[in-house]
């Protein structure tokens, strides 16, 4: 990956984080298991990155870490989303539709453009 | 967007890093763990290393954690300072010696800087001075002098710029009515003094508009102080009454605690002052102080009082026929600070070199230190610290250095500032000063630009060689290294910059001893060995004719004279060398000034013929007083010789007539006599003087000077005893002439004494410099010198060559501080005495001293490279 697309990945990393911990909380590994399923390993990137993602998320007051017993009964680092995460995460999936379909709009105008 | 859980994040970061880590490091072993266990259960063989490798570097993802956690910088900070600290206390002595330098360095800046913050950059403590004015009279832009009763009634009267305006006269008086009569500094005031300066009283009233009208009782407001010594506290002060040179006034006020001095006045007690109604122009000893309208400028008040000089001084001319003259409001901050500014410029000059060449010096210090390093930074460089990272290490090093400097410079900036006031008690308001926070400000912000200014070099040094390091510098030994070379220029420049402050330094040093060696040869026209005077002052209340004043000083001296080891007796209103005593202006009959134009002034003292013997003032021409010359025949007096000089350089000034305090009807005065050279207002200003016999001349307030075999302890019991058998109420001044002659160059020669330490300060650091260097490059280049020793080269030529080399700096920047040397005159100019700024002498003598003592420093460096072993040295590379 290079380092000019960091920091749209990171944005979309955070949202992919937000969206995953919206359906319960998660540890780590977890959250890396349910970004390759929900993005269909479009945006597979290498798991460790999550981890600073995280750190970044918890100073932004989006998420916060407790310890839980895992799923295979072991400790884990578990990662709860805060209201302030919920919020941000309603925020920027209406920016996403609001742009997606703006962009959306654009792709299909020049497509029809193409067609005539 | 809140900040809570950022802030939150950090601190837990700063605070709780180990468990941070820890957690951090059970985190991510829990993620490989559970990603081995999935692959494996896929059916991978080798699960745990796939899982190693999606994951992408266990310490590089710790890494980054750490960097998301943001407080990267402040752990490095951290860490840097540990080490900084560290590494610093195995080099005991490199860090003693940068400390101790810089210490003395910021000690005397802030010491300095304080100092000056509070005599000058600090306004006056009244409410908004700068609308405070000092009003003169002024006829040229440097003569400025007081205001007479005629001044002040018409600026009372007629001014429009001020909201408040009051007169003080400023002087000494006799205090009785308590336990013991005692002589007090006071301030007699108008009403309008205190309303102008806007002080207030804590018990009591202040003078009022009606105490200081003609034939109102007198009062007098005191200051807390002395209300607190002599009259049982400030409660008890007001209502009661105390006798002022023998005129009973009532105690009205007492001033808030801690106000001793007022407009540049120190004072104990503040009488009312009463204006009587003038019958001419003078005397001139009022100090107008007033404070201007709000919105109204200095110009504006300056053209009003030109107007009202302009309507007044006319009908005046009679008595004092100057048309040019006319009163000037100047800001009170001006005249009370006055000649301040001087002193100050000059101390701050030296003190800001003096701390240049200690930061340079360190610089070089720490040079040395960074090349004595190099192996150790260049293994740092190759296990992964970039070159930012080593900069960084340096700076952090001088920064700790500096801190510590600077933590033992506050300490001894508190402890000078104790003694300040012998070095320089002449500032006025020094009382003030102290340590504030200012002066910690000004520490903190020299310590921290120090540490950059001795990071700058090793930092540049390091970045220059950072290309090689890691590779070269390993193996090759950093003497030969690009380094070391680079290095070496870099401390040849500070080496030189050294010379070049220090320079100026030795050259005002100089210059101050020059002029005070000259000061002090100048001939104060008398012996002070067994001349003593006591000061005595007559309260008009009880000597209120003449007769009886004239009678009380016949008597004195009379006593005086009598009293067995004395060997003469006088009188005198001023002492020589700098009491000036009365000023008068006068006309010569035969050169009359033209008209409209000021009158030649001079010193003026009405004394007895006793006081020329007791002096052993010589007689040169012409006759003494005699007890012909009364009252009541022709006025007479004796003229010094420089005066006669001035005025009549080609002939004899005996016979010659003239007229003074502007006096035209009066009959004329003849000149009988020519006496010796006595100067009387400061050794360096001449001795041109004027001498009216007492009988004519008058006086309430004399001195009484003897000359005796006794010893000044059995003389002034003696005096007081004769002074107490006359009248026991007068508080009489002690005066040893000796003590006072000696007073008189007490500013010079503290001047003298602070540049001088000053100047040896400089030398010695830049003689350190200049040693420090050459002993390094000696060490450096052992090699190449044992080799030419072993070639057969003689051990002086050796000697010569690291002296011509250390001597080419000194050389040069001692060439470059003569330059710098040429702005000293701003500073110096105006305080020196009988030798210039420019003075080729002391520059030379100057250069000469800063030379040799670098030659001796470049010596001993020297004399270690010609007794190199050149085996030793081959064996030890």
């Amino acid at each position: 990956m290079a380092p000019d697309h960091n920091d749209l990945l990171q944005g979309t990393l955070e949202l992919l984080v937000l969206k995953t911990l919206s359906l319960g909380a998660m540890h780590g590994w977890g959250i890396g298991q349910r970004v390759d399923q929900l993005s269909n390993d479009v945006f597979h990137v290498h798991q460790g990155s999550l981890y600073p993602a995280l750190q970044r998320m918890l100073r932004k007051g989006w998420i916060r870490a407790e310890w839980r017993a895992s799923e295979n009964n072991r400790r884990a680092r578990y990662y709860v989303l805060t209201p302030a995460g919920a919020r941000q995460l309603a925020t920027e999936t209406s920016l996403w539709h609001r742009v997606s379909g703006a962009v959306n709009g654009i792709l299909q105008v020049q497509l029809a453009d193409g067609d005539a | 967007v809140n900040p809570l859980p950022d802030v939150i994040e950090r601190l837990k970061a700063l605070l709780f890093r180990d468990r941070q880590e820890r957690e951090l490091e059970e985190e991510l072993r829990f993620h490989i763990a559970r990603e081995t266990e999935a692959r494996a259960s896929s059916g991978s063989v080798d699960a745990r290393r796939e899982a190693l490798a999606t994951f992408g570097g266990v310490e590089r993802v710790k890494d980054e954690v750490r960097a998301a956690r943001g407080v990267l910088p402040w752990e490095e900070l951290v860490a840097d300072t540990r080490y900084a600290l560290r590494s610093l206390r195995r080099n005991a002595g490199f860090t003693l010696t940068v400390v101790a330098v810089l210490g003395t360095g910021l000690g005397a800046a802030t010491t300095v800087f304080t100092a000056v913050n509070r005599v000058l950059l600090t306004g006056l403590p009244y409410r908004d001075p700068d609308q405070l004015v000092r009003i003169y009279q002024k006829n040229s832009p440097t003569n400025l002098w007081s205001l007479c009763v005629v001044d002040v009634q018409a600026i009372a009267e007629q001014q429009r710029s001020f909201v408040a305006f009051g007169a003080a006269r400023y002087g000494s008086a006799s205090l009785s009515g308590i336990a013991t009569p005692e002589r007090v500094a006071v301030g007699r005031l108008t009403s309008g003094f205190f309303r102008a300066l806007g002080v207030s009283a804590s018990h009591g009233r202040l003078i009022e508009p009606g105490d200081d009208r003609p034939g109102a009782p007198a009062v007098v407001v005191v200051s807390h102080r002395l209300a607190e010594r002599v009259m049982g506290g400030a409660a008890a002060a007001v209502g009661r009454a105390v006798t002022i040179d023998g005129v009973s006034h009532e105690v009205i006020g007492v001033l808030e605690p801690g106000i001793g001095e007022l407009a540049g006045m120190e004072a104990e007690a503040w009488p009312s002052l009463r204006i009587e109604t003038p019958t001419r122009r003078g005397p001139f000893g009022l100090r107008g102080i007033a404070r201007l309208k709000p919105g109204v400028t200095l110009a504006q008040a300056t053209r009003d009082l030109a107007s009202v000089s302009e309507r007044i001084f006319p009908i005046w001319a009679a008595g004092f026929p100057d048309a040019t003259s006319r009163l000037t409001p100047v800001p009170l901050r001006d005249a009370v600070i006055g000649g301040a500014n001087r002193q100050v410029g000059m101390f701050a000059g030296a003190v800001g070199l003096v701390l240049l060449l200690a930061v340079a010096n360190v610089a070089t210090l720490m040079l040395v230190r960074t090349s004595a390093r190099e192996h150790e930074l260049s293994v740092r460089s190759a296990l992964g610290a970039g070159r930012h990272r080593l900069a960084r290490l340096i700076v952090t090093e001088g920064m700790v250095l500096t801190g510590l400097g600077g933590l033992l410079g506050v300490g001894i900036a508190a402890l000078s500032l104790q003694v300040v006031g012998l070095v320089a008690p002449n500032l006025p308001r020094l009382a003030e000063v102290a340590l504030d926070l200012g002066s910690l400000t000004f520490a903190a912000l020299a310590a921290l630009v120090a540490g950059v200014l001795i990071s700058l070099a090793p930092v540049s040094s390091v970045l220059a060689s950072a290309s090689k390091v890691g590779s070269s510098s390993l193996v090759a030994s950093p003497a030969r290294s690009g380094t070391g070379r680079r290095a070496n220029h870099i401390r040849g420049a500070l080496v030189t910059a050294e010379f070049a402050l220090a320079l100026p330094l030795v050259v005002g040093a100089g210059l101050l001893l020059n002029s005070f060696l000259r000061l002090q040869r100048v001939d104060p026209g008398f012996d002070p060995q067994g001349v003593y005077s006591l000061a005595l002052s007559l309260p008009s209340s009880r000597y209120g004719d003449d007769a009886t004043v004239q009678r009380f000083w016949r008597l004195a001296e009379m006593r005086a004279a009598d009293i067995s080891g004395v060997t003469a007796a006088g009188l005198s209103g001023s002492i020589p060398p700098d009491n000036g005593g009365d000023v008068n202006n006068f006309d010569l009959l035969d050169k009359p000034v033209p008209a409209g134009t000021s009158q030649p002034v001079t010193p003026w003292s009405a004394v007895t013929e006793g006081y020329f013997r007791a002096l052993g003032i010589p007689v040169l021409e012409g006759r003494l007083f005699t007890a012909a010359d009364s009252g009541s025949s022709p006025p007479v007096v004796v003229v010094s010789r420089a005066w006669a000089a001035r005025y009549y350089p080609e002939t004899s000034a005996v016979g010659r007539e003239l007229r003074s305090g502007g006096c035209t009807t009066c009959p004329p005065t003849t000149v009988v006599g020519v006496v010796g050279n006595v100067p009387y207002l400061g050794l360096a200003t001449g001795a041109e003087g004027v001498y009216a016999p007492l009988a004519q001349e008058g006086g309430q307030s004399l001195h009484l000077v003897v000359r005796s075999r006794l010893g000044p302890l059995a003389t002034f019991r003696a005096l007081r005893s004769a002074i107490a058998s006359l009248d026991p109420e007068l508080a009489p001044i002690e005066v040893d002439m000796t003590d006072h002659l000696h007073r008189a160059l007490g500013d010079p020669r503290r001047w003298t004494a602070v540049v001088g330490a000053f100047a040896a300060a400089g030398v010695s650091l830049a003689a350190l410099g200049i040693f420090g260097l050459l002993s390094y490059v000696v060490r450096q280049r052992r090699r190449e010198l044992g080799v030419r020793l072993a070639l057969g080269a003689s051990p002086r030529a050796l000697t010569r060559l690291v002296v011509r080399r250390g001597m080419r700096y000194a050389l040069l920047g001692t060439l470059i501080g003569l330059g710098l040397s040429g702005f000293e005159s701003r500073w110096l100019g105006s305080v020196l005495f009988g030798v210039e700024a420019t003075d080729p002498i002391t520059l030379v003598i100057a250069v000469a001293v800063l030379l040799a003592v670098a030659v001796v420093a470049c010596w001993v460096p020297g004399l270690r490279a010609a007794r190199l072993k050149p085996l030793e040295v081959m064996a030890s590379d």
